[in-house]
């Protein structure tokens, strides 16, 4: 059988790029032709026992037709370990996998959101759809923020980049929502086609509201610790208005905002507790 | 000098009354109902696939946070989430049944009830060969468990299951007891036809910066490589103790774990916690035991069951 899923994935480009975060090129060809925005790899950094579990990354773009573009950022031993991998080394990966960003209208005006370390889908969305977008970046402070080729790679894509953060060392001070709110207050009743959201559940759900109160498709990536990646393990699950889970790795991980139960779940990991085994911060 | 085998050598097994094509099988909730893995594993190729536990009435599980990672293994609890057996009749096994390969049932309950319920409903089903009856999920609290470390209780439902189909009855264990033997001789004493073994080892993991469990349900079960020493003591225990064909399972990644199952006394073998780190995990410990009794000259598999000897 043809195995268009399961890849020896050869690292041909691994650097940091900013505080923690790095940037990695993997060659994948199948992977590559079949990735769209919003779907994820499982990625192994070791084929030792331990860590034990593939991490999933959003991919966040496809160079020259053979090869995935991811970001990442050091957050528990699984990044840390893949840190030190060179290029010529090969990993495990298995993808893409998932339910992507539905394709916006063309020639709309979508408005996305990035909180943290969120971006990397939103950097494959915005180069694919993005020439007439507004982009929100959020992040505690500015060391957080993608890193600046990042932020150049989106000023690029997009008609406007907004950014805020808590402290008010980069942009404004404050919360991204905020910063939403006000904009999408200043459009004097005209509402974007859609909203695309991707970073920290409490962001998302925050965006979920403001997308509501004024009727706007809302679309959001979701994250969830994850196993297996394909459907199988039921470990990523997230509780949903109809009742009872739907899975991350299958359902999502991006789903209408609307969908999502955003009450049941508190964010109950420390900050300085293992990233690992959720979407956006590997 | 061992003597090459030219001969393909023959993995088939008939494990309680059910053909297996050979002896390496899906351990029940590590690989969905078989499709989830559609791009990966031609099910064809597998002796057999034990689905994801199914109940009479769907189950929606726990909350999340479900699964941990800890060493060489993973914490989970997820609860026993399943469609039900209707969705399962009608959704889940008329896909299954599109493969020659063997479909074992896993089936649980809220309450002996539930359990003989769900047994009842699956009996003279075509395209099902066995049940296996998990009488030791650690996660659901009025569930599995209790049936899994109370002899009586265990002996009771299986004895009730065992009447109310004529299916293959495989009982699955807990390694959560003293002596896991004492709990097989129950299964034989109440007609069961095999035995699976073993489930997951309860554990707990805490996340030490904001004080909380890191699973929603505080404890979970742990697989993986980690539980494997101790599954293949039990596994070799057990053999010795009761003259039921076991299916061993725990931590197996490759081949070569496969086969110490066998020899500690397994007469088939499920891949588990591996499917989720290598989705084709099944079929290279088919290929892998190929290679092995080709290259050890082994004639059949059966020959390497239980053979564990001092030497």
């Amino acid at each position: 059988m043809p195995l268009t899923k399961l890849h020896k994935a050869t690292i041909l480009v691994h650097t940091p790029v900013g505080k923690e975060y790095y940037r990695i090129v993997l060659r994948a060809p199948e992977a590559a032709a079949a990735a769209l925005p919003g779907q994820f790899v499982m990625l192994r950094v070791s084929e030792t026992m331990d860590p034990l579990l593939a991490r999933p990354f959003g991919v966040s773009s496809i160079i020259s037709k053979s090869s995935l573009e991811l970001y990442y950022r050091i957050a528990g031993r699984g990044t840390a370990l893949l840190s030190s991998l060179e290029p010529g080394q090969r990993l495990s990966m298995h993808g893409p996998f998932g339910k992507g960003f539905p394709v916006p209208p063309k020639g709309s005006a979508p408005v996305l959101v990035a909180g943290g370390s969120g971006f990397p889908p939103l950097l494959f969305f915005s180069h694919r759809f993005g020439a007439r977008a507004h982009l929100f970046l959020g992040a505690r402070n500015k060391e957080c923020l993608p890193p600046p080729a990042v932020i150049k790679k989106f000023k690029d894509d997009l008609e406007k980049v907004h950014i805020a953060t808590e402290d008010g060392s980069r942009g404004t001070r404050g919360v991204v929502t905020d910063l939403l709110a006000a904009y999408l207050s200043g459009l004097d009743g005209k509402v974007p086609a859609a909203i695309y959201a991707c970073g920290p559940r409490p962001m998302l759900a925050a965006v979920s509201g403001l997308a509501a109160e004024r009727s706007v498709p809302c679309y959001v990536s979701m994250e969830e610790r994850m196993a297996c990646g394909l459907g199988a393990c039921m470990g990523c699950s997230v509780g949903v208005k109809t009742g009872g889970y739907k899975r991350v790795c299958k359902e999502g991980p991006v789903f209408e905002a609307g969908e999502i139960e955003w009450g049941c779940r508190e964010s109950n990991e420390s900050k300085g507790s293992e990233e690992f085994l959720t979407l956006k911060t590997p | 000098m061992i003597s090459k085998i030219k001969t393909k050598p023959d993995l088939s097994v008939d494990f309680a009354g059910i053909k297996l094509k050979n002896p390496v099988l899906t351990a029940s909730g590590t690989f969905g109902y078989g499709e989830e893995y559609a791009d990966f594993v031609d099910l064809n190729t597998l002796g057999g696939v034990i689905v994801k536990g199914i109940s009479l009435r769907p189950i929606t599980g726990n909350p999340p946070p479900r699964i941990w990672e800890t060493p060489s293994g993973m914490l989970n609890a997820i609860g026993l989430e399943n469609p039900g057996v209707d969705v399962f009749l009608t959704e889940k096994l008329p896909y299954l049944r599109k493969f020659d390969t063997a479909v074992i049932v896993n089936i649980f309950g809220y309450s002996f009830e539930d359990y003989v319920a769900v047994a009842e409903r699956l009996d003279g089903v075509p395209g099902v060969s066995g049940l296996e009856v998990n009488i030791s999920c650690p996660n659901v609290k009025a569930g599995g468990i209790v049936f899994g470390t109370d002899l009586k209780a265990a002996f009771e439902l299986l004895s009730a299951i065992r009447k109310a189909t004529k299916l293959p009855v495989i009982a699955k264990l807990s390694p959560n007891v003293t002596d896991i033997t004492e709990f097989a001789k129950a299964a034989r004493d109440a007609g069961c036809d095999g035995l699976s073994l073993i489930n997951t080892l309860l554990g707990m993991s805490i996340d030490v910066r904001c004080r909380k469990p890191r699973l929603a349900n505080w404890t979970g079960g742990l697989s993986g490589p980690a539980i494997r020493p101790v599954a293949v003591r039990m596994v070799w225990q057990t053999a010795k103790a009761v003259p039921l064909p076991i299916i061993g399972m725990g931590g197996i990644v490759t081949a070569e774990d496969a086969l110490e199952f066998i020899l500690a006394g397994a007469s088939a073998v499920a891949v588990g916690t591996a499917n989720f780190i290598n989705p084709r995990a099944t079929v290279d410990v088919l290929e892998g035991l190929e290679t092995f009794m080709t290259e050890q000259g082994v004639g059949a598999i059966g020959d390497l069951v239980g053979k564990v000897s001092a030497g």
